[in-house]
């Protein structure tokens, strides 16, 4: 399980401005005695913060700067008629209707639908891939047995059985929460694994000299050692639970963000369409910086 | 079918392991065990079958799979899918692989556009498609959402790629003065070849995904549309046997990478 890419990349994926935990180290030679003396250093580490915190700032007011550029292109371009305004409304337009949207019941039923069905699938989808991957750690032979199945089923490809599940369970957000937790907990069991995997065999031996309780090893030792492992499973797992639930909404349901998105689409109800678009667009590019900031707090004082 | 999904990975895996002419390494190895399961998943699949009426036995589900197959018009939806996804993944990893390049050279760039891809990778990008219909028509625009699908993975890990190239490789290439085309062809992408092929195993069947889920929503013709027919018609053998065939391709594809990426180092 070590071998698998797949979840390094997930590190990666994740650590936008920090070394990520997987760094390879350096294969010249003649490299070593710098990167070690500036890491040892006591002097560079300072401004190397302060330089951190100014590049985060500088990246986030980018960001925006992107987003407010690209929302006056589109009003500017809507209100010069540039493209048909079927194609895409001025966004003035889109947030008075999603003013007016916030205030109906429907799109709070909506709303409430989607949230529960995410929620259930984030929390069953983490417990249950967290499970797998310390079974998968405790034996390998079944970490082995699994691997080509999670790895092969580790982006979406799961979505699709959602015709079949509604034929099994019905319509309704049971057959939606059982796909999006197993897509939750695949990159959430990977990631566990390879981090349980990767772990220094010097941290049992302690383990095993002081003698500590199988409980204490679990929860002192092994799962802060694969941390940063763990926290990018998490991530990942909050991303394919929102990716594949919005996904199956979409398909076919009774309910739910994705579903009236459609809903809107087939009654050529553009604007409101749109301003659906947007709330889908904005939750889940809220949810990437609140996991961003999660793993930040939960990584803490890790990056020496 | 699912017995048939690991059907490429023993002509991968299973060379080494014969080469050295070990029982023990072959009862042992992954392959064996991975069947297995599958053996087991395709046991659970026939007594649940045999609870209920709408999934079909596994080898009805065959028997009907190979029927759709001598079908001409089942061919060319297959045919009309499979072109789509193609483009879809070969665009996207074109696209994918060069702003991925772009933002791993330069550091200012990431620093601009890092937090935005990251957020945009986040998104869940189906609900678009309304958004590319009227622009892209209806055959182009699942071709688009394909491409959507398939680009991140292939952008990030090439961006992540190119980072963690050792100095010493840049030190190298500029004693040795190449131009940048050598610098591509002789130092990037060997240096990145792993992460890159990642990137590309999981486009392959992000790919599939994204057309397949675009042809559920709107389309003339292809497989996502059979799907979502078969089921709403409640002919369940069909609409079970075209996901396994579905899941079966982007399965073996994502195998037969994943063994390649184990291979090189």
């Amino acid at each position: 399980m070590t071998r698998s890419s797949t979840p390094s990349t997930a590190s990666r994926t994740s650590s936008s401005s920090h070394p990520s935990p997987s760094h390879p180290p350096f294969t010249a030679a003649d490299d070593l005695p710098s990167e070690s003396a500036s890491a040892h250093h006591a002097s560079p580490d300072p401004p190397r913060r302060g330089r951190g915190w100014g590049t985060a700032g500088f990246s986030v007011g980018a960001t925006l700067a992107l987003i407010v550029a690209l929302t006056a292109f589109a009003e500017v371009g809507s209100r010069a008629g540039w493209w048909n305004d079927h194609v895409l409304p001025a966004p003035s337009v889109i947030f008075t209707e999603l003013g007016v949207l916030l205030t109906e019941r429907q799109f709070w039923i909506d709303a409430q639908r989607t949230g529960i069905e995410v929620a259930a699938s984030i929390v069953f989808g983490c417990l249950l891939g967290f499970a797998a991957g310390l079974l998968f750690w405790k034996v390998p032979l079944l970490g082995r047995v699994f691997e080509p199945y999670l790895v092969s089923f580790y982006a979406v490809p799961l979505v699709l059985f959602y015709p079949v599940m509604i034929v099994l369970v019905g319509i309704n957000a049971m057959s939606v929460i059982i796909l999006a937790t197993i897509m939750a907990a695949i990159p959430m069991a990977l990631n566990t694994a390879v981090g349980l995997n990767q772990m220094p065999p010097v941290y049992l031996k302690l383990a095993r000299s002081l003698r500590t309780s199988p409980r204490q090893t679990l929860f002192a030792i092994a799962i802060p050692a694969a941390g940063p492992f763990i926290v990018a499973g998490l991530r990942l797992a909050v991303v394919y639970a929102l990716i594949g639930t919005i996904a199956m909404e979409f398909t076919t349901a009774q309910a739910g963000l994705g579903y009236r998105i459609r809903y809107l689409y087939e009654i050529f109800d553009n604007i409101g369409m749109f301003a659906y678009i947007v709330v889908v667009l904005v939750l889940s590019c809220l949810l990437t910086v609140a996991l961003a900031a999660v793993g930040r707090v939960l990584l803490r004082g890790r990056n020496s | 079918m699912t017995a048939t999904a690991p059907a490429p990975a023993p002509t991968e895996a299973d060379r080494p392991v014969k080469r050295r002419f070990s029982w023990r390494a072959v009862i042992g190895s992954q392959f064996v065990g991975a069947s297995l399961l599958a053996v087991l998943v395709l046991i659970v699949w026939e007594v649940v079958s045999g609870l209920t009426f709408v999934i079909p036995s596994p080898v009805r589900t065959l028997g009907v799979l190979v029927e759709n197959l001598s079908d001409p018009a089942y061919l060319f939806d297959l045919r009309v899918t499979a072109q789509a996804v193609a483009l879809a993944f070969v665009v996207g990893t074109a696209v994918g692989g060069g702003i991925g390049l772009l933002l791993g050279l330069s550091a200012r760039l990431r620093l601009i556009f890092e937090p935005m891809i990251i957020m945009l990778n986040g998104i869940p990008k189906i609900v678009l498609y309304p958004v590319l219909l009227p622009i892209f028509s209806l055959s182009g625009s699942k071709v688009v959402m394909g491409v959507l699908f398939a680009l991140f993975p292939v952008l990030i890990n090439v961006s992540t790629g190119v980072q963690e190239i050792p100095k010493v490789y840049w030190k190298l290439a500029r004693s040795v003065r190449v131009n940048p085309w050598q610098m591509l062809v002789h130092i990037i992408f060997p240096a990145i070849r792993r992460p890159l092929l990642t990137g590309i195993r999981l486009a392959v069947s992000l790919a599939v995904v994204g057309v397949v889920l675009s042809e559920f929503f709107a389309t003339r013709r292809g497989l996502g549309r059979v799907v979502l027919q078969a089921y709403s018609h409640g002919d369940y053998p069909s609409m079970v046997a075209t996901i396994m065939l579905l899941i079966t391709i982007s399965f073996g594809i994502s195998i037969a990478l994943w063994q390649w990426e184990k291979r090189i180092h």
